[in-house]
């Protein structure tokens, strides 16, 4: 019941939010939510077990895509944002017909290796526009920024939707048991297979759909820039600072790195990514859990405690 | 015996491979070796740390990017001469090594590959970023008289310098080799490499092993960095390709198979070349590796899957 409320007056905040702030901190949440929803799917993309490096590689593809089908074609942009998301998840489906027999760091650095060849094919088609990318005439909504938070917000409580399902319904028995054991998994007869693809797929369509609203929200896309590792290493260490394998931990640790990163951008110029760096190692080093579940949990033995001593003194 | 059959096969393919590039077009079978056995260079500490420890340092390449840094600022505020940092360069570069294994990668040796891959990409990151608050990102550049030297057989002319990593290469794979088979460390090395627990059991000190593995990687790093620095301009991304390159030639020469790295990484050199040669289409030479490490893990999977 009260986390139902929490949920609720959360969801209040994030709806009123841009009428009581200006365009910089409408612009500095949307660019949270994008991360957010980035670190999800990666997470979600954990829960199987398999650590994928394909985030980046996924995101430029339906970034790219989006951005063509609205200049080539002519498309509205909001119908191309399906579009992104459609290709980056047709694409996934296709390689995850190779790539999911591999397992491990083979895995890690194939999807790795597969956004590096993304990056390369778009640096050199000339439908991509080479190596200086394509500029669109204006941006989606025209770059009014409230409407574009509200998109990029739309989407993101999609993807957090898409992840509590995955949490809630059966399909997370499958799911956390190829992650625990897979030869057991197999042998209680899950198609362990099926649903790695299954997964795969979804997530990166929800990769492709994001970057397509980042593109749209830039008007551009540019090679380095769009398969930049940022779009993988930051919803990494967001969801290892949140905790991995939940889908709180993704979206409270994005909300404090994205806000922390926001203010060192201003007083660090050159290399503000380094905390980023130290906070994976610490995170992996010292609190594997991250940050919301040890709090969560000494939050309701709080909880538990105040009410025995309510009880007591009944 | 079947074995070395194989072998000799693929070592046949290699040389006539070369020979046919080399009567095609002498400028990029000389273009490609110099590449190929950079790469090779490079990939050499890496194999050893994945055969060794079992761990993928995806820091490797920008531990590459301190390296090149330290040679440029002993070149820039002392004046040395690029190559003659080799020596000061490799020892920072040990205990650099040394130090980051103690304080990060020591804590994961045992555990899974999830916090070996992340607890490495997080070293690589700090590097990256460490390096560009100390220096920015501003390209810089080194000049040196012998760097843009040049010889000729016949008709064609050759850039000299890049034969310098085919000796350095040589000579790291041969002192590896002899450091492996002949020393006392070097024995225990190989048995850390091949069984850990059976290692620990039979007395020889395995996170000792672990953390010379580690700094002597990293201190070759050193010595690739200084002999890279005068053809190469450096900036905070310069090494991080290297660090999936050099896992490309890993894969493709099989996990201990240090000789292989060699012949692996001519062959790609020698592949980026062609690629390179071929007009208009020089900037796709970047895919060859990426694609030749993807089939390769792939046709390894399959085969295994059989």
């Amino acid at each position: 019941m009260n986390k139902n409320y929490l949920i609720l007056i959360l969801l209040a905040i994030a709806l009123i939010f841009p009428l009581f702030f200006g365009s910089y901190f409408i612009h500095v949440i949307t660019t949270v939510f994008v991360f957010l929803a980035l670190s999800l799917s990666w997470d979600m993309m954990l829960r199987t077990g398999q650590l994928s490096f394909g985030t980046a590689g996924f995101f430029g593809l339906g970034a790219y895509m989006s951005v063509m089908v609205v200049l080539k074609l002519g498309w509205n942009p909001i119908f191309s944002l399906l579009i992104g998301g459609l290709f980056a998840g047709i694409i996934a489906f296709f390689l995850g017909f190779v790539v999911l027999r591999l397992r491990e760091i083979y895995f890690a650095i194939t999807t790795l290796a597969l956004t590096h060849v993304f990056l390369v094919i778009a640096e050199n088609l000339s439908v991509t526009g080479g190596a200086s990318g394509l500029t669109l005439n204006r941006a989606i909504f025209n770059g009014n920024s409230v409407k574009i938070y509200y998109l990029i917000l739309f989407l993101t409580l999609v993807v957090i939707g898409i992840s509590e399902y995955f949490k809630r319904s059966k399909i997370h028995f499958a799911i956390n048991s190829i992650r625990n054991d897979e030869i057991t998994a197999k042998s209680s007869g899950i198609n362990v297979f099926k649903y790695l693809l299954l997964v795969f797929v979804i997530t990166s369509a929800i990769q492709g759909v994001i970057g397509a609203a980042y593109a749209q929200q830039y008007a551009f896309v540019e090679p380095s820039s769009t398969f930049s590792l940022n779009f993988l290493l930051l919803p990494i260490a967001m969801a290892l600072v949140g905790g991995i394998y939940s889908t709180n931990g993704p979206i409270v640790g994005a909300f404090i790195l994205g806000i922390i990163s926001e203010y060192l951008k201003l007083i660090m110029p050159y290399g503000h990514l380094i905390v980023y760096g130290l906070i994976i190692v610490v995170v992996v080093l010292f609190m594997p859990q991250g940050i919301y579940k040890p709090l969560k949990n000494k939050l309701s033995n709080k909880n538990i405690r105040g009410d025995a001593n309510a009880q007591s003194s009944n | 015996m079947s074995l070395s059959l194989k072998t000799n096969k693929i070592l046949l393919l290699f040389i006539a491979f070369l020979i046919i590039v080399g009567i095609w077009q002498p400028n990029v079978l000389m273009d490609g070796v110099q590449r190929g056995s950079m790469y090779a260079l490079i990939a050499l500490p890496l194999a050893l740390v994945l055969g060794i420890l079992g761990v993928l340092n995806l820091a490797h390449g920008d531990f590459l990017t301190v390296a090149l840094y330290l040679s440029y600022v002993l070149y820039s505020n002392i004046n040395m001469d690029p190559l003659l940092t080799m020596i000061p360069v490799t020892i920072i570069m040990i205990l650099l090594g040394g130090g980051i294994y103690l304080l990060t990668v020591k804590y994961v040796v045992d555990e899974g590959h999830l916090n070996q891959l992340l607890i490495t990409f997080g070293v690589s990151m700090i590097l990256i970023e460490g390096v560009k608050i100390i220096w920015t990102t501003q390209p810089r550049n080194v000049f040196t008289g012998y760097a843009y030297s040049s010889f000729s057989i016949g008709n064609y002319s050759f850039g000299s310098y890049g034969l310098i990593y085919l000796l350095m290469a040589v000579v790291v794979l041969v002192g590896l080799q002899l450091f492996l088979k002949k020393t006392r460390l070097g024995q225990a090395t190989f048995a850390v490499g091949q069984n850990p627990k059976g290692a620990r059991i039979v007395g020889i000190n395995v996170n000792f092993v672990y953390l010379f593995v580690f700094s002597i990687a990293v201190g070759i790093l050193g010595i690739v960095g200084a002999g890279m620095l005068p053809q190469h301009a450096i900036f905070p991304s310069v090494g991080s390709p290297f660090s999936l390159k050099s896992f490309a030639l890993a894969a493709m020469a099989g996990l201990g198979n240090l000789n292989g790295i060699l012949f692996a990484g001519i062959t790609l050199g020698v592949g980026e070349a062609i690629v390179n040669a071929i007009p208009g289409y020089s900037s796709w030479a970047d895919i060859v590796f990426f694609g030749v490490l993807i089939i390769v893990i792939l046709t390894r999977s399959f085969r295994e899957a059989r």
